[in-house]
């Protein structure tokens, strides 16, 4: 059977769009060049974020909760969802009237969430430094398995008909002469003959648009991470800490210098998920001892009693970042029959299954759930602020 | 659950029927159905059959299962064992505490 739709990249976008475009009876052909879900999906946290702003994410945030919630019930293999909340410390004093202001807007969009003073977050983690200035407790994060969430959906693609393709490379494409629309992807070891292609490489979406002549402006942002030995629960209560400082280090510059701030996630099997950075160094995935040594200290500022636990692996992932940190979740506008999903940055995970979703509501032409001018490609030509790349 | 795996498994070898409970990752305490269920569902690599199992995620970081599982693939697949490749090694290597790990910054500026 001919393919419909071709997906360039097995993390969880690309895996989210196999399994959207399969149940609307789609023909896909999902390409990966290496295993899936070996890149940012198998990097990261664990951590399904509510309250990343502005607006746009927000909405992406709510409805593709909505959709795991749904997955969780329907794929046929454990993606380990769990209703967790998180909790942000705010480190210090002077923090607090700039957060309060950040709380005050994602309250008045409806989120929910609760102001939390020193006391109150000493009484739900006994062993987190009294030296703080309180935190936030989000109630609508979650969390979940990203590596799983992407092995099932690809496995679920499978079963309604999906190629998975794994270890083929992108090698080229080709269009139609008369109307430049899309007619086939080459690969290493073959030609695909189709009439529409999802771009959802990540980080190497830059280089896979190249082929097609396009300008995708992503570029790899760097986090490293650390996993400890399986920990009882009680020494951390909460699934999901991070700090205030986390929201910065997002926002902060596009360029080499180190950002660090303390994430502490506890995974299903008790072990914690210690980061993490934010760095521009291309896509060398090495993970620098010293640079490990600053996330691990950050992690003992809040959590001493966690000195004496035991690392077993640390390793960095890249995270697709876009200059005004949106994604694109958007059809291209020069080639027929070309969309691009990418460029989540540190919330792939949270956004993956919508922006399955929404691509196949633009390839089936059917309604989408919200306008998504915000995250099109087309706001890079405007501006013309991705020459650089 | 490893029950349940057995019915699942065409594969005809020796190597399949038997010890299907015998518990080859320690650490995460993966059996080698689990593996060769693994293969069949479409591993490759050593690094898919982590990724789909944990085998070897675990304390020892695959120092004791590594060469069983490289063999359960490469019967399994009908390939030589050396070209069935061993997973990616990743620092520390041995378990090491957070707090000597994090000491690094200050030794160097002593």
């Amino acid at each position: 059977m001919a393919t419909d739709v071709v997906v360039i990249g097995g993390g969880i976008v690309g895996a989210s769009c196999a399994y959207y475009l399969s149940k609307e009876g789609i023909k896909v052909h999902l390409l990966e060049k290496g295993p899936m879900g070996c890149g940012a999906s198998k990097a990261g946290m664990m951590h399904i974020v509510s309250w990343e702003e502005p607006e746009i994410h927000l909405k992406l945030a709510k409805a593709s909760k909505k959709l795991y919630q749904e997955l969780n019930l329907e794929l046929s293999s454990p993606i380990e969802f769990r209703q967790t909340g998180s909790i942000v410390i705010i480190e210090k004093l002077e923090q607090v009237e700039t957060f309060k202001a950040t709380f005050d807007r994602l309250r008045s969009w409806g989120l929910n969430c609760k102001f939390l003073t020193p006391r109150e977050l000493i009484e739900m983690e006994p062993n987190i430094t009294p030296d703080i200035a309180g935190g936030v407790f989000f109630g609508d994060d979650a969390q979940v398995n990203p590596l799983y969430t992407t092995l099932a959906l690809a496995s679920d693609a499978r079963k309604m008909g999906a190629i998975i393709d794994t270890f083929n490379e992108v090698t080229g494409f080709e269009f139609n002469n008369e109307d430049h629309s899309i007619s086939a992807v080459l690969t290493k070891r073959d030609r695909i003959p189709t009439s529409a292609v999802i771009i959802a490489s990540g980080s190497w979406s830059h280089a896979v648009g190249n082929l097609a002549g396009l300008n995708i402006p992503v570029e790899p942002r760097k986090g490293v991470l650390a996993v400890t030995v399986p920990v009882p629960e009680g020494i951390i209560n909460s699934q999901i800490i991070l700090t205030a400082g986390y929201m910065e280090s997002v926002k902060s510059g596009s360029n080499s210098s180190l950002s660090v701030a303390a994430n502490i996630q506890r995974a299903v099997n008790g072990n914690l998920v210690l980061g993490t950075t934010r760095q521009m160094v291309g896509f060398d995935r090495k993970v620098d001892p010293y640079v490990m040594a600053n996330v691990l200290k950050r992690c003992l500022r809040f959590f001493p009693a966690i000195a004496e636990i035991s690392v077993i692996r640390t390793w960095a992932g890249l995270r697709p970042y876009t200059s005004d940190l949106l994604p694109i979740i958007s059809p291209v506008e020069s080639i027929e029959g070309v969309y691009v999903a990418t460029g989540h940055e540190g919330i792939g995970i949270t956004e993956g299954p919508i922006t399955g979703k929404l691509i196949t509501q633009m390839i089936t032409g059917k309604d989408l759930e919200f306008p998504l001018d915000e995250v099109s490609l087309k706001r890079f030509e405007k501006n013309n602020n991705y020459g650089g790349l | 659950m490893k029950e349940k795996n057995k019915d699942k498994v065409s594969c005809d070898l020796d190597i399949v029927k038997e010890d299907w409970d015998l518990i080859i990752c320690r650490c995460e305490e993966v059996t080698k159905g689990e593996i060769i269920q693994a293969i069949n569902d479409g591993a490759t690599t050593i690094e898919e059959i982590k990724r789909k199992t944990r085998a070897g995620m675990g304390l020892c970081q695959s120092k004791t299962c590594f060469r069983a599982i490289q063999r359960i693939l490469a019967e399994v697949s009908g390939r030589p064992v050396a070209s069935v490749l061993p997973y990616t090694s990743r620092p520390p290597v041995r378990p090491i505490s957070i707090g000597i790990l994090s000491s690094l910054m200050e030794e160097e500026d002593d």
